[in-house]
């Protein structure tokens, strides 16, 4: 598999494992931090806790970053996941005996019909993704109200099948949590472990170069948002099951900022070409890590969203400065974009 | 004789294209609105209620120029939270209305220029950066207020909005009608505005050509945080509060408004007359939603719908008309082909 990667390519990839660990590193610290300030932090609930909104966003955040090394962006995922969401928690509600797996299916489902619009427009259309998404964000939002007739799905109306999800099942771990692991391992093992994993990275990089290959960026690039739909839909299982709730005002709003953050944190490229799912991991642990252990140490909610601000912007300037290092050590830099 | 006619023709579809999409959606907004409601078509009343729209109009004006550039600037709703919080809390502590206005205005240029100065200077991509000031201002106005609201502005100030000038136009109509000329001024009658359109075009032959892009782009992203500045002392005197959930979601509108208008995301093309003509085509939709009671969540989805249709239409149109030519085209060759054998 590596026979095929030229040399500075291999040194830029070892160069990236280096940077996830300086992530990981970073994301320690931070929980130390916590820590000290306030020990509950580290309660088993507390770690729990943590947990469970982290399996939720590694979900979003796989799927947006093989969107972003596309060299596309989604924007509206948070309310895709809130479409799914509330679809699947009606279908549960009127149906109270369906099993289990056939509610996934409805919300990926859901979830994937969305993505694949959104892949309509961009490669079909030809709108760039920005004003594509930044568009269905608030078309499919509306869509929840028009669903949902405006109506909540209460604690009492979710089968338990589906709430069981953030419960301690046998195996001592919850499932959302087995569920984030499972959809990590998935992704890594494509982008790293498979031809078309390859490909993504090469159409990301160079669609020129992959199209004088005989490889399509279009039709990569329209899957990726099938498959950052269906996994915008899996997130909104999850969300059932972690909230119990799904109120049409508020579901899944804001996700995008928070998966966006840990994406971009974890040192995915937004110029596409690049991005790892151990950084993106990283990433997401920090997101989660943070808006949990805020609070914690007892600082108002308040400062949750200048925290993510802040470090979207840290993280994005040493990548750039990382980059704009290796590039004049010899390598080849990345072709600058205007906007 | 007939070639020149058909070629001015062209030309003036070319030069009134990008108004077209802005003035069919304006036009049918009307029309429906006339036929949904006999309430619907007052014209002072349509001009009174277009002044809540006017903070959007203030952001798209400036808007249009960062677009031009081949930029874009995501955060000028939570830089106008910011702004209106600032312009709170000095009034709070005492100084008068005035003041606190200069201040506000102030603090959102500054806001611009940092916005202005990671993307030009550390040399960022705009998008990454103002998603990123997105979150940071509006959870600075988070911290500045908390769960509170800033009230008790003096009574000039609140309702100035509903001042009428000339006994027709009102005041923000008027405040907007002004910053449209003026950056109307910039961007089309001078060098400034030359550079902006060359830049978006092509920014590598600009800076070639011995330009000052970085400057151009730089003073693009300040007007930005100037106009947020200016919408924030605008929307305080509008409301008779502050809080930190102001403007939620006006960049999602603010960017319609631009596109609508026929700027190219992509930058290079784009005229503020087609910005103002655009504010007026949703002013009119959401009007005209408004007044069949339908809910704010329905008329942001109908706005984002517009916005997908203006770009998805005029590309669909240009498929089918390069297809008609093809097909016009191998028609002929067909029959070239059978008068040869």
């Amino acid at each position: 598999m590596r026979a095929g990667i030229p040399r500075g390519r291999f040194f830029a990839m070892n160069l990236a494992r280096f940077r996830d660990a300086g992530i990981g590193g970073i994301v320690l610290g931070v929980a130390i931090i916590f820590w000290l300030l306030n020990p509950l932090f580290m309660r088993p609930e507390n770690l729990f806790a943590i947990l469970l909104s982290v399996g939720i966003i590694v979900v979003l955040a796989v799927g947006q970053m093989f969107v972003i090394i596309s060299r596309q962006i989604d924007l509206s995922i948070g309310s895709t996941l809130g479409v799914a969401a509330m679809v699947t928690a009606m279908v549960g509600r009127d149906f109270p005996n369906v099993p289990t797996i056939f509610l996934v299916i409805v919300a990926v489902g859901v979830g994937a019909l969305l993505g694949a619009f959104n892949g309509f427009l961009v490669v079909g259309a030809k709108i760039p993704a920005i004003i594509a998404t930044l568009g269905t964000l608030a078309i499919y939002r509306g869509l929840v109200f028009i669903v949902s007739d405006n109506i909540q799905v209460n604690p009492s109306e979710i089968p338990t099948g589906v709430t069981a999800l953030a419960r301690v099942s046998t195996v001592g771990i919850p499932p959302i949590v087995l569920i984030g692991v499972m959809v990590v391992l998935a992704g890594w093992y494509f982008t790293r472990r498979t031809m078309t994993g390859l490909r993504l990275y090469a159409v990301g990089s160079n669609p020129e170069a992959a199209i004088a290959r005989g490889l399509s960026p279009l039709r990569f690039q329209f899957w990726v948002f099938v498959a950052m739909g269906a996994l915008a839909g899996l997130g909104g299982l999850l969300y059932i099951a972690r909230f119990s709730t799904v109120n049409p005002a508020d579901v899944g709003a804001g996700f995008e900022l928070q998966v966006i953050s840990a994406v971009v944190i974890g040192g995915t490229n937004i110029f596409g070409g690049s991005g790892s799912v151990v950084g993106v991991l990283m990433g997401v642990f920090l997101v989660g890590i943070l808006a949990n252990g805020l609070t914690v140490i007892g600082v108002s909610g308040f400062w949750q969203s200048a925290a993510y601000g802040a470090i979207i912007i840290i993280a994005v300037v040493v990548d750039t400065l990382v980059r704009r290092q290796m590039s004049s050590g010899g390598s080849k830099g990345k072709g600058k974009h205007n906007g | 004789m007939v070639d020149s006619k058909v070629s001015t023709l062209a030309s003036a579809g070319k030069a009134l294209g990008p108004f077209v999409p802005a003035l069919v959606v304006f036009l049918v907004a009307m029309v429906w609105g006339t036929l949904a409601s006999p309430f619907f078509f007052d014209i002072p009343i349509l001009l009174l209620h277009s002044g809540r729209y006017m903070e959007i109009g203030l952001l798209a004006l400036a808007m249009t120029l960062v677009i031009i550039h081949g930029d874009i600037d995501l955060s000028v709703a939570s830089n106008l939270a910011f702004s209106a919080a600032t312009l709170g809390l000095v009034y709070e502590s005492g100084a008068s209305i005035g003041a606190a206005s200069v201040v506000a205005i102030a603090v959102g240029t500054s806001l611009g220029l940092v916005n202005g100065l990671l993307v030009i200077v550390v040399g960022l991509p705009s998008l990454v950066v103002t998603l990123g000031t997105l979150a940071l201002y509006r959870g600075l106005s988070q911290i500045a207020l908390g769960d509170q609201a800033v009230t008790g502005y003096p009574e000039t100030f609140v309702g100035a909005d509903q001042n009428l000038v000339f006994g027709l136009i009102p005041l923000p109509l008027t405040i907007f009608l002004i910053m449209a000329a003026l950056i109307g001024f910039l961007a089309h009658r001078t060098t400034f505005g030359f550079v902006s359109l060359m830049l978006g075009k092509n920014q590598v032959a600009t800076m070639f050509s011995g330009m000052q892009p970085k400057m151009n782009r730089l003073i693009a992203f300040a007007l930005s945080g100037t106009m947020a500045g200016f919408a924030a002392v605008l929307i305080t005197a509008r409301l008779g509060s502050t809080r930190s959930n102001l403007a939620l979601g006006f960049e999602l509108l603010v960017v319609t408004v631009v596109v609508l208008g026929g700027t190219d995301i992509f930058g290079g093309k784009g005229t503020i007359a087609g910005t103002v003509l655009a504010l007026f085509a949703v002013i009119a939709v959401r009007e005209a939603l408004a007044i069949q009671n339908v809910n704010g969540q329905i008329q942001d989805a109908v706005i984002g719908l517009i916005l997908l249709l203006t770009i998805a239409i005029p590309v669909a149109v240009s498929r089918l008309w390069g297809r008609a030519k093809l097909s016009r085209r191998k028609a002929l060759l067909g029959l070239e082909k059978g008068i040869k054998q």
